[in-house]
């Protein structure tokens, strides 16, 4: 078995644990340190929070969930605010003109259900596409990919995915991944660093498909090491067959977590209880789970399994109880879970999933400056489309849970229609059986979807559950205390609270802490939860090291 | 909020000049309202550089304004103590460090415009020194292999504007001034002895007007029929997350468009003044790309240790540009209007600025000859 080495120690790696992995199931959960002194770990474990830096052969801010683990690295637990390694010698200054330049006629961006079919549509339809995506596996955040020697795909989900990769992959499609994509300038000037390289891209279409990240939870202890999104938990067994400890609290808000809780537990994990915050079953919901039932009825049957398969395994299921705090004991994490009446459950475990619901990840929608709507019932912003999925900027197209949450389903016949509509807009033909049937199958989904959320509505804490200490903004340590302060004096706009509090000038870019700040200011000043409502979007869209941004030459 | 009927005084522009000549009117006795667009420009937009030589930058896109930049050069090292005063007059730590300036050199040529600077810097009362590679590299080590040399100015510095802006504005409500944030400003009439100012949030009558709005301010003497031809000049910024202490000064280029500068926290600001556009009915100030490979691209060549830092934010600042020279004074056929916008480096001068702009206002000496800042040099 091979290694690499953390803080001195030997870490076993198996094949395809990326270094978040190899040391969660080395029992490491705390990975660095932050300008406060606190410990910190994986928290969303797909790139976006910035939480689990670490510094890898002296390369200081890798995101330990984003690199693969190899024999020989020396990997090392970061202090705020980490060093730079020495150098003396800078690159040649160069100018934006000396990029390199491609111009494929379709750019697709992000590889997950939406973007794959998008492409796969786009390039049956004889238009050359151009995918990219963040991760160097494609299929996204709801396919997610075994990585390469990991082991057989787990289940039909992953095998659908395995498959649609597959297709795409032969299809001609051509593939840049893992990269960055940190510009969007324009609907044909977009700029993507891979494999330390920049390229200007000039599209004549393009099709976002940026999936959604998990929401915050702020909580008191919601930042401890061992608390992370039930995505991130996911992605640790689904990719890298990894628990990141035995005994695990499942707690959130929809199907996801049901699933997760039992993938974890038949990979061999304790789930010592799921909370869901929704009420359950019931006379109140009988006409949402009958609109499910007849919408997909596959799906619906599924998601009765997972409840009876959590029982079946003796795993206690609490609905209508939400987690309101964890603590560090001497022998693991103390959750706290709250039903309706007020009353408590205390629950200890090692690591802690939290899953209450999604953000759509529309910040390169919103900075080519397609227009978009706060929808009240899904709590977010949702990107004004055509009946084609094309944005109100024309030859932007939009698919998937980035214009607004719509399940992985929905996202496939959206990712059809849009790369169909693309292509026909490049002159080639269109073929309309297909186009037909993928609305036809997007009617249904969404039907699907609607009752689904129903089903699992629940109420939507906002910042109540904090206390005075709780951070609100992770990255800048940003307490509850500290943002009622900044909120005391007149009635700041988002952005001057940014500029008193430092809320959103983070590593993850306001992800986190925006979309809870935008709710927060409609609650207490009456703002408008429009698209002004939000933080300006800045580039970069990801954090990128300025050498890779400014090198157009051959990799390193 | 709702808007006082009357008052002594309403500062257009809650900025930096703004707030400081609130403060200062307000110590004076006199009730202050300032009203704010609340944009995200000027002041709030600004990267907290403390400047004082001759940035390289003016010198080439307006050889026309030397004579002016050197009028006005002495004011800067008493701007950089307004600054000082101002943190011990709050009690505030806004991260302020006079860590001294260098404009590094990268060959000969530059070396020797740099010398020839300093000299007519030197004769205007400015501290500066050349300083050849070796003694640059003893005092500046993070600077990379192309550098050949460079001027330190001894007075220039930073600070941290997000901190120092919160700080003056808390001290000034705290005195009781009134702040109208998110107010616009329709129209400007004179009405007997005073003026009616009509806003976003209805009208107030003062007694004294002070225009201090940046490159707005053009547009708000307009309504009094006085020219000042102030230009908003979009700028491309740039901030790196945190790392440890590396760049120790204020850094700038002899023949190229850059300043970086680390903040207490560790983050570095890149900027330098190259160009960002205005975009939109709203005139959001935009970042333009090839201003973000431009500007990042020379500050890993000047710094290589910035290469693997990586970025978090660009934003577009927005500079004020006249002619170089402060538009400071009453303006022309009006006792009771004032004006109070900075030459270059508005920032850096906006405390002193705002002292001298009460000073005049309340009767008193401003300590410097403001003659030649008068707005009636534009009429």
């Amino acid at each position: 078995m091979s290694h690499f080495r953390f803080e001195g120690r030997e870490i076993s790696i198996r094949p395809g644990q990326t270094i978040a992995a190899a040391l969660a199931e080395a029992g490491e959960l705390a990975l660095r340190d932050t300008r406060s002194g606190a410990p910190r770990g994986v928290w969303c474990g797909m790139g976006v929070c910035q939480d689990c830096l670490v510094t890898i052969d002296g390369e200081e801010n890798m995101r330990a969930c984003m690199v693969k683990s190899a024999p020989g690295l020396t990997v090392t637990r970061q202090a705020f605010p980490g060093q730079t390694a020495a150098r003396s010698i800078g690159a040649k200054p160069i100018t934006a003109g000396d990029l390199q330049e491609l111009t494929p006629e379709i750019l697709v961006i992000g590889g997950g259900a939406g973007g794959l079919s998008a492409a796969l549509s786009a390039r049956f339809a004889g238009a050359d596409v151009l995918l990219i995506d963040e991760r160097s596996v494609a299929g996204g955040q709801y396919y997610k990919q075994t990585a390469e020697g990991a082991g057989p795909p787990l289940d039909r989900q992953q095998r659908e995915g395995a498959a649609l990769v597959a297709d795409v992959m032969a299809s001609g499609v051509q593939i840049m991944a893992p990269a960055d994509l940190w510009g969007a300038y324009a609907a044909d000037l977009f700029f993507v660093t891979h494999n330390h390289q920049t390229y200007r891209i000039k599209p004549r279409q393009v099709i976002l498909a940026t999936g959604a990240y998990e929401r915050p939870w702020p909580v008191p202890g919601w930042t401890l090491p061992g608390v992370m999104t039930t995505g991130a938990m996911q992605t640790l067994w689904r990719s890298s067959r990894t628990l990141p400890a035995k005994r695990i609290l499942v707690a959130g808000n929809g199907p996801l977590n049901l699933q997760v809780a039992n993938e974890l537990a038949a990979g061999g994990a304790n789930i010592v209880a799921v909370s869901e915050a929704a009420a359950g079953p019931g006379l109140r919901t009988l006409g949402s789970g009958l609109a499910l039932a007849l919408s997909g009825p596959a799906l619906a049957l599924e998601g009765a399994k997972l409840v009876l398969a959590l029982k079946g395994r003796g795993i206690a299921l609490h609905w209508a109880t939400r987690l309101v705090a964890v603590e560090q004991g001497l022998t693991g994490l103390r959750a706290t879970l709250r039903n309706q009446l007020g009353q408590d459950i205390f629950v200890e475990a090692d690591a802690i999933a939290l899953g209450y619901g999604f953000s759509p990840a529309n910040e390169i929608a919103r900075a080519l400056g397609a227009e978009h709507r706060h929808d009240h019932d899904k709590g977010h912003l949702v990107c004004v489309r055509t009946a084609e999925m094309e944005t109100t900027v024309p030859n932007v197209f939009a698919v998937g849970d980035g214009c607004g949450l719509g399940g992985a389903p929905a996202a496939r016949s959206e990712g059809l229609i849009a790369g169909i509509t693309a292509a026909g807009r490049l002159g080639r033909s269109v073929n309309v059986t297909a186009l037909a049937a993928a609305n036809a199958d997007l009617k249904r989904h969404r039907r699907f979807q609607k009752a689904l959320w129903r089903l699992f509505d629940a109420p939507e804490p906002g910042l109540s559950l904090c206390s005075a200490d709780t951070l609100v903004c992770r990255c800048e340590e940003v307490t509850k205390a500290a943002l009622d302060a900044a909120l005391a004096d007149g009635s700041p706009s988002i952005a001057e609270v940014k500029r008193r509090t430092r809320m959103g000038m983070g590593r993850c870019q306001g992800r986190n802490c925006g979309p809870l700040l935008v709710a927060h200011l409609a609650e207490t000043q009456g703002r408008p939860m429009d698209e002004h409502a939000y933080f300006a979007p800045r580039g970069p869209l990801k954090p990128v090291a300025i050498g890779d941004i400014v090198s157009a030459g051959k990799p390193r | 909020m709702s808007l006082p009927s009357d008052i002594d005084v309403v500062v257009i522009g809650g900025g930096i000049v703004g707030l400081s000549t609130a403060r200062a009117l307000s110590t004076d006795g006199r009730g202050v309202l300032v009203i704010d667009e609340g944009r995200n420009a000027g002041t709030n937009a600004n990267a907290g550089s403390l400047h004082v030589q001759m940035q390289s930058r003016f010198l080439r896109m307006y050889p026309d304004q030397i004579g002016n930049l050197e009028y006005s050069l002495p004011l800067y090292p008493r701007a950089v103590g307004a600054w000082q005063q101002l943190a011990r007059d709050l009690k505030a730590d806004f991260e302020l460090k006079i860590s001294g300036g260098l404009m590094v050199a990268e060959d000969a040529a530059q070396f020797a415009f740099l010398k020839e600077k300093a000299e007519r810097e030197r004769a205007l009362g400015l501290d500066v020194h050349m300083l050849e590679r070796n003694e640059l590299m003893a005092i500046a080590p993070y600077l990379g292999d192309a550098i050949y040399g460079a001027e330190l100015c001894v007075t220039e510095g930073k600070l941290n504007p997000l901190l120092a802006n919160s700080a003056l504005r808390r001290a000034v409500l705290a005195q009781g001034v009134v702040i109208a944030t998110e107010t616009i400003v329709s129209a400007l009439e004179q009405r007997d002895a005073g003026y009616l100012v009509s806003t976003s949030r209805g009208q107030v009558r003062c007694k004294t007007l002070v225009l201090a709005a940046g490159a707005g301010t053009g547009a708000l003497s307009a309504h009094l029929s006085v020219v000042i031809p102030t230009v908003a000049e979009p700028l491309h910024m740039n901030v790196t997350e945190a790392t440890s202490p590396l760049i120790l000064h204020l850094v700038q280029h002899a023949d190229r468009m850059i300043t970086l500068k680390q903040l207490g926290a560790g983050q570095v600001v890149i900027g330098g003044g190259w160009p960002a556009r205005f975009e939109g009915p709203q005139a959001f100030p935009t970042v333009e790309p090839d201003s973000l490979i431009g500007n990042l691209s020379l500050a890993q060549h000047v710094v290589p240790r910035l290469s693997r830092l990586r970025l978090i934010r660009t934003w577009a600042g927005v500079n004020t540009t006249c002619d170089g020279q402060c538009v400071l004074g009453a303006l022309p056929g009006h006792a009771n209007a004032f004006v109070a916008v900075p030459g270059d480096a508005g920032y850096t001068l906006g405390p002193l600025v705002g002292d001298m702009a009460a000073a005049i206002i309340a009767g008193r000496d401003p300590g410097f000859d403001v003659r030649p800042f008068s707005a009636s040099r534009f009429a």
